[in-house]
């Protein structure tokens, strides 16, 4: 265990140490950082101790104001570096330990107020987002076209994905603007522009690619995990309204990208390892490049609340689960390649909404009111369709460990009031 | 006119001045050059002699390896740049013309440099804003009676693309491979696409940036506008059709996507600009403006295979074939709050006129495949094969890929295009002889018509 005290339920267990981008009010450099409990390890500050034989000639890559030079090194790289920083935060260690002067230069307190944390937008290459809730496709599907036709001839045999916005991917605590925009509520009347009166979230998880690649060069499955650098929850908040009208042919484009929150801490893949489960079972059999037989579904307890302004508490939504996804990231990244599309480090690889067999688990309130027909139930006579200004919504999550957890601090949103024309 | 000596084949007159990022043997640094005649002006070797008002505040960013902080200066710095920049290669001008050390040091000739991607592309989105396309396309497979969805005429539709696969002219594109279904009654199959196609595009790139939340009103949209490229939007028919449904085009598109080197600036293409397409019905006030922001940009596309002596022009269009606007694009864009940066790539969609000779894709050009565009000689093409070299080139815009000349000036005998100022521009160019006397004067003359 680590010489900094971690309370059992932190997500910044000595089992997680994820990294982020943080500053502070007396340093407002961007620079790079470890959570551990509710401690921020500065790597800029240390970075002469990371000697091993790969980031000995990389120290510098810690010294950046984004991840993305640490997450183009590659799997040797995180690999290492994790190795080192156990060692250096273990209970049995001195070297930082034991260090008064090092340690108040490098371990800072988190949970104040006033210090900032963000995943900087430069840390952003492509964005895109993928559609792998089978569940979560086939409630739309049914909504919007029946049991019949609910899932559309490719669902299971590609991972569907589509393009996002990197610009307007920002960062847990950042208000979301309800966007304004062109809708046709009446199909018998020609549309009309004014707010979004279908403002909903979306409960996602994203992965963040490391390593880059070439241009024509796929990634094949089995060396996906190379470039699968770690793990953020997500919220793409969506205006159905605005969704609708303009999404065919070419798919959702102002109806997603006025706002997409991420949390700020990526956690490794190597800390979510111990949680892999078997993955869903495919049928129909995918072809084979997208087919890969080690377990990389996992078991990460989701959760959704909602604070309306009026509440004194925050309502949980909806209780989901990462397992539930059909694709895994490793279809994902080799489906998207297999063309030759090039991804480089920071790149940002979303899961769609995730959504379970149980009405409780789903992960939009589209779902939850069932497209309005129903109402959400937040306690105390409130209740909700879609979101109202002034709503709150956090996202968590979490592994279960044997007396710790790894999770990933919060994925907050507040809404803000639409723009007055 | 300039110092510079403009040779009357050039794209580059001294009314373009478009901005690009080269190295050299010699220098492997990215830098920022402006074209002119067969050289380019290497902008980080005379940064200190843009002295104006806000440019003297701004130099280092001319000693960057990417256009984007310049773009991101705005409106009034790209004026005054281009001012500074008209001055010191004017004919009358000493102080760069007479500096034969600095001219030596700040002049290269473009065959010794090699061109990069203008920009970091932050984000990139496709419109298809061509009615004549979408309506092709609709027809193809939808028929007649729904050819264009409802909300075609009431909103640019656009989707994003991808940023990393967007390429500079001269980069080969490999052809994909992927998951396609031929046969709906079997399952879909593994290989590489076999209908591999071409789309005639334009594109601008966003200068200054906008904060989330704050939409860009049309009548400031011209502020955030930097200047144009060609766009060769390379895709994949098969793999599109069998993912993009609902979600729309991802692998069919994001295999490759090709832009031209020198962004023109947009004040060298407003003298080109004419009234914009009427537009029924009308749209909604956010995308009303009535100012002429459609231009007449005349495009090429030319394809050469591997035994071909000589490429064949397949595509003779026109950038005022579009229904929406740019302004209207970017509006559109940000009226929901989503916010731009500077260098984000917005293209226009695939070109097409109303002849099927200005067809922009070579969807349309065969008809879906049922029938062969003619190359000559023997050889013609449905969709495109291994080793076909695809050029784009645009009058008043500077080539794409390979060229041999897109618009040939011949002195003996004057082939110039007959396009006066005061003609209007309801007529498409004509090619002949000229009725004026030949002269260099002449020339210059018509360059400024033929080359902005």
């Amino acid at each position: 265990m680590s010489f900094i005290k971690v309370d059992a339920t932190s997500d910044f267990s000595f089992h997680n140490l994820p990294y982020g981008i943080f500053s502070t009010p007396d340093n407002v450099k961007h620079r790079i950082g470890v959570a551990i409990g509710d401690q921020i390890l500065d790597l800029s500050v240390i970075l002469s101790l990371f000697r091993g034989p790969v980031m000995s000639k990389h120290q510098d890559v810690f010294d950046q104001p984004t991840l993305n030079a640490f997450m183009d090194l590659g799997y040797e790289a995180w690999r290492e570096t994790r190795k080192t920083l156990q060692l250096l935060l273990s209970a049995n260690e001195s070297t930082l330990r034991d260090d008064v002067s090092l340690r108040s230069r490098s371990v800072c307190l988190w949970m104040q107020k006033s210090i900032v944390h963000r995943l900087t937008q430069s840390l952003l290459g492509d964005y895109t987002d993928f559609y792998s809730s089978r569940d979560h496709a086939t409630n739309v599907g049914i909504m919007f076209r029946g049991k019949e036709n609910a899932l559309m001839p490719n669902w299971l045999r590609l991972p569907v994905g589509y393009h996002g916005r990197a610009s307007s991917v920002v960062v847990s605590g950042t208000p979301i603007r309800r966007p304004s925009g062109q809708m046709r509520p009446d199909q018998t009347r020609p549309p009309v522009f004014g707010h979004s009166k279908q403002l909903d979230i979306e409960l996602e998880m994203a992965f963040f690619v490391g390593r880059r690649t070439q241009l024509g060069e796929p990634i094949p499955i089995n060396k996906a995990h190379e470039h699968i650098f770690g793990m953020v929850l997500m919220n793409d908040w969506s205006a159905r309204d605005i969704q609708a009208w303009e999404y065919v042919p070419l798919g959702p484009f102002l109806g997603k990208n006025f706002g997409t929150t991420i949390s700020p801490w990526v956690v490794p893949m190597e800390a979510l390892l111990p949680f892999a489960q078997p993955n869903t079972l495919q049928d129909p059999e995918p072809l084979p490049y997208l087919q890969h037989q080690d377990a990389y579904t996992f078991n990460i307890n989701l959760f959704v609340s909602l604070k309306g302004q009026d509440m004194a508490e925050a309502a949980t939504i909806c209780r989901s689960n990462f397992k539930y996804m059909y694709w895994t990231m490793k279809q994902q990244l080799a489906h998207h390649t297999v063309n030759g599309c090039n991804v480089r480090p920071g790149d940002l690889l979303a899961s769609g909404t995730i959504s379970g067999p149980d009405p409780e688990s789903f992960g939009s309130m589209l779902e939850l009111s069932w497209r309005g027909s129903k109402n959400i139930d937040l306690g105390g006579g409130e209740t909700r369709t879609f979101l109202k200004d002034g709503d709150e919504v956090t996202i968590t999550g979490y592994c279960e460990g044997d007396g710790y957890r790894v999770g990933f601090g919060p994925c907050v949103g507040t809404i803000l009031p639409a723009l007055q024309h």
